[in-house]
């Protein structure tokens, strides 16, 4: 009996311990041995001592480069700087609601809801970086190869995420080919990684997507039919933005100049030295680093000096947010559209411009 | 044929008997445990060699194994590269079981500290039947539908996780709790009574240890069910921790990682409902005996 309870009793302590013990640290903290020690490029700035919360996804840009070289840590060494990754453009307008983060990367698509109602009454954040457009990246893969041309969908089930840029994309797509998504195809909503399932299946026959389920579509057999880049020509491009809560940027600029000087530096890896770029890219996506680099071509990217320009952030962009308010009014994803100056009003080009300098 | 052993003599031998024939019954169990095991994995190992499933669906055993040494060590990024990562976003999966394992307990410690005494409250006095239809409310939400709202009152952090883990495992408590107060025999309460003791005695020393079977069969109950919201839990920001990375992973389409996941959160729900077996035998060893 008495062999028992102090069983028992080391049992217990040992959960106690557990509990207690908070042994799984932050992984900040934690690197592996080979992770590069990175200084930073220009003198770092001592004096910024900012707390930023940044939310991130799983995207291949120069925001997931920053985060793995440790750029903005390595810069501002006073500054305390906590990464949150998030599924999705969504998930990060829920975060800045719930005041969880500072700054977030997310999709043109969702920073156009965030700037119109009803979600602009509970956020209030303003587009400062472009990280990338959005090309061959998300594209449309169809089952059947002998469909050459969207009008030979009708009929069919496609499947996106919605509320993403694929779905504002494939949404444009459908109109320009004279379809009414309503009537003549079914687009329905999934999530990338139930696809495969549903294609094996018949339950769907096109997909418009993003690696590495694209992918794994095209590796099936299916056929790239039509991409982001082609909607970006016709007039409705997407972006992957930076975005920053507008309270937070108003009180730390500074913090923002050096975050925008991070960001072009690695906008400037992804274009010189792509291995390196594709090497930390892959390490935080968890993917194979060719996987990486060839991921890269289905992006554009832009350096602070062309996105202060009045071709993005220093006019036009604001312009595509108004035209993408506008075409999320008609599929019901909004409640109401301001004018031009509200969404103007939403983008920054100063941390660019800044670090343009 | 007079024995000359004592009473006390022969009590001790034919308990240990009884011991020696339980321990031969548990040892014939373990071939069949193991041949049932060994069997289970040839056919998975038969199946996925046959390419009767798909790869991407169900990966063969040796890629399962794979993906949990690599998710347990530092290994290079790939087979051209120098860079070596640690283990899954960072982290060695015993890590993030780990991280799980320290969330489950806060929330099952919670669950016991406030769903035991809600359970006596409400099993002695008219709470009972004001709070049982909204107990009954929490037993039935499923916990990926109410964590968007958690996470928006409780932030990203660990605490809207801990909450998750609470409100699925605090009904099963209260209830086992209300129950086992229900069933205690109301002749013990009144010998107790009769024999001088005071209302507060008798709660302590025989209401309480009466209900204890039952309490502790609510807690095996409400830690397996919380176990398995463990994955809900940690949808958003959810690394470190085993659910996150499960479901991460499958994001990823990394089917191997996803069941050595799967294994794992298994094999400590095993561990842990073993645990709590132990925990009640030397707690309630007069159980079934008295």
């Amino acid at each position: 009996m008495s062999r028992k309870t102090t069983g028992a009793a080391l049992l217990a302590s040992a959960a106690l311990a557990l509990t207690l013990s908070g042994c799984v640290a932050d992984a900040e903290d934690r690197k592996a041995e080979s992770a590069p020690e990175t200084d930073c490029p220009w003198t770092p700035d001592e004096s910024i001592t900012t707390t930023a919360r940044i939310a991130w996804q799983a995207i291949p840009n120069g925001d997931a480069v920053v985060k793995d070289l440790g750029l903005l840590e390595a810069c501002m060494p006073k500054a305390k700087i906590t990464w949150v990754q998030a599924a999705s453009g969504g998930d990060v307008i829920t975060y800045y609601g719930a005041d969880e983060v500072d700054l977030g990367l997310m999709g043109s698509a969702p920073a156009a809801r965030s700037a119109s109602e009803p979600v602009v009454r509970d956020v209030d954040i303003a587009t400062i970086w472009i990280h990338d457009v959005i090309g061959d990246a998300e594209s449309l893969i169809v089952k059947d190869a002998g469909v050459t041309d969207l009008a030979q969908l009708k009929g069919a089930t496609i499947a996106t995420p919605f509320s993403s840029t694929a779905h504002y994309s494939l949404l444009q797509a459908l109109a320009e080919a004279g379809l009414d998504p309503a009537e003549d195809v079914t687009v329905i909503n999934l999530d990338p990684e139930k696809m495969p399932a549903a294609w094996q299946g018949g339950e769907i026959d096109a997909a418009w997507v993003w690696d590495p389920v694209q992918s794994q579509l095209l590796e099936e057999g299916g056929a790239r039919l039509i991409s982001s880049s082609d909607t970006a020509a016709a007039g409705r491009p997407t972006f992957d933005v930076g975005t920053v809560d507008r309270t937070f940027a108003a009180e730390n600029e500074d913090f923002l100049t050096q975050w925008a000087k991070a960001q072009d530096h690695a906008v400037q890896l992804i274009q010189d030295d792509p291995a390196t770029a594709a090497e930390s890219v892959a390490v935080v996506l968890g993917i194979d680093p060719g996987a990486a680099k060839a991921q890269f071509a289905g992006l554009e990217f832009h350096r602070a000096s062309e996105q202060a320009g009045a071709d993005y952030l220093g006019g036009k962009f604001a312009e595509d947010l108004l035209t993408t308010a506008n075409f999320l009014l008609e599929q019901g994803e909004v409640d109401a559209v301001g004018d031009a100056a509200v969404y103007a009003e939403h983008v920054d080009a100063g941390p660019a411009s800044r670090a343009a300098e | 044929m007079a024995t000359t052993t004592s009473p006390r003599a022969q009590a001790v031998r034919a308990r240990a008997v009884r011991a020696d024939a339980v321990r031969r019954q548990r040892l014939r169990r373990v071939p069949l445990h193991v041949g049932t095991f060994l069997v289970l994995l040839a056919t998975w190992w038969l199946l996925t060699s046959l390419e009767v499933v798909r790869p991407l669906y169900l990966p063969g055993p040796g890629a399962v194994w794979d993906a949990f040494v690599r998710a347990n060590t530092d290994h290079p990024l790939s087979s051209t590269s120098d860079r070596i990562v640690r283990g899954e976003q960072n982290y060695y999966l015993w890590e993030h079981l780990l991280a799980s394992l320290q969330r489950i307990l806060l929330g099952v410690g919670a669950a016991i500290a406030i769903g035991i005494p809600l359970g006596l409250l409400m099993a002695t006095t008219w709470l009972g039947t004001v709070l049982e239809p909204y107990l009954s409310f929490v037993r039935s939400l499923p916990p990926l539908a109410y964590i968007g709202l958690l996470i928006v009152w409780f932030g990203i952090g660990d605490t809207s996780k801990i909450w998750l883990l609470f409100l699925a495992a605090f009904p099963p408590i209260t209830m086992a709790t209300i129950s086992g107060i229900r069933g205690v025999r109301e002749d013990m309460v009144n010998a107790v009574l009769t024999l001088g003791a005071s209302r507060r005695q008798a709660l302590t020393s025989v209401m309480l240890p009466a209900t204890l079977p039952e309490i502790l069969t609510g807690i095996r109950v409400a830690t397996g069910f919380a176990w398995t919201t463990v994955v809900a839990a940690e949808i958003a920001n959810g690394i470190p921790g085993i659910g996150g990375l499960a479901y991460l992973s499958g994001e990823k389409l990394n089917s191997a990682l996803v069941i050595a996941c799967i294994l794992v959160i298994g094999l400590a729900a095993i561990a842990l409902d073993l645990g709590l077996k132990y925990l009640e035998k030397v707690l309630v060893p007069w159980r079934g005996k008295a």
